[in-house]
């Protein structure tokens, strides 16, 4: 018995539900030597800015137990660049291409939203809302009218999908995820890195430069489900659950929670084959189930389970 | 990624070698080249590290015990199994001029890629420098090796010093250890940074370096850098 894993949300077809989500996968094409993109779903592209950014200085990521946190910084070569010279190249990543953008201001999302609807290749632009390694930097989602004002700009500023990409660490997500679909998101990216921070006991000092980074790996993926869970339960917006996803296990999980994409950063860190194994995980669990479609099984644990 | 196996290990206080089976080939590794080293479990990353010498699916490491992964390997037994992916980087022989010959200048750990070097580049070897603090490292090496070392505990000399007093500027440099090491080289040399890496295949953005250039990559970009195009400051 075959196995349907695509997934039908935004208007548009995904071969299956992962995303390689923002940051860890670059541009894609680099980690195509390692890994054939073709087979994966969707990737959301590293985060644009719209100046060109360095980045932190090193060190920029440190091990913790269970997790990671870094501070990269949203190193990005700006949109000018972007378009000019990334852009051109992206009809080579033979999967769906979401955008990422991350504005200072309200106008500069506006801005932003406007130089990703001219690229074709570019088929859903994310908001990054959440990212906590930018000094100085508002962190929107941990405000809902922030939140709302962000989305708005860019909802003026294009018609594609957006996918507002929401903070995990708020006193209540549910709220803040109200407010962003009525702003006009037309999906949620549940959630992000979490603040944290490790501090050298021989100097006495914060090991990462920026001396706190964002906490992604098996850690938080109890912490995001749960997010995903509670606001899947509450509105019905199509979610991409992002977060501590490192086995099959975990995505089905994340499925089961209520979420239709699944994104995966930290384990493509780790390996960048490990997509095609959770594929393949994902793939043999339903076709033990008796199930013939992956779809059916999003949101399952808020219908009584199997 | 590969299985690999301990199959060796000789270890004085917090540096060792350690020698791998591997269960797949490496796609021809160079000197230069690093792999990513990953246990079962914990830390979550796989880490880089530098090839010391590799034949017929045996790979060594020259390895100082510093975190939570380099304990696990010392502690490991014979027997246990880690996980490996590579080579990655930028061959040494790509990036420098081969109408020299180089003093090799190695610091600590940094020892390991230069002696891969030698191993595959023997002609364009002049002199091997490898630097250490205390005298007790000598066990780890052969006899023929015991000239190579540059032990501040016996000579009161750092390797730097050493090569001050043998270098002639017909010479190439090809250096690898410790950043103070590195900067106190003269501006041609090529230095081999180490650095903490994500990924090691150029995408997390973890390994940035500034240079003359703008940012780079330690993982993609290097790990070999003239001296001359890195931003110190920065570092």
């Amino acid at each position: 018995m075959g196995v349907d894993l695509s997934v039908e949300i935004l208007g548009l077809t995904f071969k299956n539900p992962l995303v390689l989500a923002s940051g860890p996968a670059g541009f894609g094409f680099e980690l195509q030597q390692y890994l054939d993109i073709s087979r994966i779903g969707a990737i959301t592209l590293k985060t644009i800015t719209l100046n060109p950014r360095e980045g932190n200085a090193p060190p920029r990521l440190v091990d913790t137990h269970g997790g990671i946190i870094n501070s990269i910084g949203l190193q990005n070569p700006g949109i000018k660049e972007f378009v000019r010279t990334i852009a051109p190249r992206l009809k080579n990543l033979k999967t769906i291409k979401i955008g990422s953008i991350a504005g200072f201001t309200t106008e500069e999302w506006k801005i932003l939203g406007e130089e990703m609807d001219k690229i074709k290749e570019i088929k859903a632009i994310e908001l990054d809302l959440s990212c906590p390694n930018v000094e100085g930097k508002r962190i929107w989602a941990k405000d809902e009218e922030l939140t709302q004002e962000a989305i708005k700009a860019v909802r003026e500023s294009t018609d594609r999908p957006i996918i507002a990409k929401l903070a995990p660490d708020v006193t209540d997500i549910v709220k803040v995820a109200k407010k962003a679909v009525n702003a006009g998101a037309d999906a949620l990216s549940i959630g992000n890195t979490i603040e944290a921070m490790k501090i050298n006991i021989e100097t006495g000092l914060p090991v990462l430069k920026l001396k706190t980074g964002g906490l992604s790996g098996p850690a938080i993926k109890p912490i995001t489900l749960a997010r995903v869970f509670r606001v899947a339960e509450a509105l019905e917006v199509p979610i991409i659950g992002i977060g501590g996803v490192m086995n099959w296990q975990d995505a089905l999980e994340y499925a089961m929670a209520g979420a239709s994409l699944i994104g995966i950063g930290t384990a493509i860190m780790v390996d960048p084959q490990a997509p095609l194994e959770i594929l393949h995980g994902i793939e043999s669990f339903l076709r033990q189930k008796g199930i013939e479609k992956f779809e059916d099984i999003i949101g399952i644990a808020h219908r009584g389970g199997f | 990624m590969i299985e690999a196996e301990l199959i060796e290990k000789k270890i004085a206080k917090d540096y060792g070698f350690f020698k791998f089976k591997l269960h797949k080939k490496l796609k021809s590794p160079d000197a230069g080249q690093f792999i990513m080293l990953k246990a079962l479990d914990e830390p979550i990353l796989a880490k880089p590290f530098s090839i010391y010498s590799y034949k017929n699916k045996n790979l060594t490491l020259f390895i100082k015990r510093v975190g939570r992964l380099t304990g696990k390997i010392f502690s490991s037994p014979i027997g246990e199994t880690f996980y490996i992916r590579g080579p990655y980087g930028t061959p040494y022989i790509e990036k420098i001029n081969k109408g020299r010959k180089y003093i090799l200048i190695g610091g600590g750990s940094g020892i390991a890629p230069l002696n891969f070097f030698s191993e595959l580049y023997p002609e364009l070897v002049y002199k091997k420098l490898y630097g250490f603090r205390e005298k007790y490292i000598r066990e780890l090496f052969e006899e023929e090796e015991q000239s190579t070392l540059v032990i501040e505990e016996e000579s009161g000399k750092t390797v730097v010093d050493i090569f001050r007093e043998v270098y002639s500027e017909e010479l190439g440099i090809l250096a690898c250890g410790p950043i103070p090491m590195l900067r106190n080289l003269p501006h041609d040399s090529y230095v081999s940074l180490e650095s903490v890496m994500g990924c090691g295949i150029g995408t997390c953005k973890s390994c940035a370096v500034k240079t003359k250039e703008g940012i780079k990559m330690v993982c993609k970009d290097g790990p070999l850098f003239r001296k001359e195009e890195i931003q110190w400051e920065w570092i």
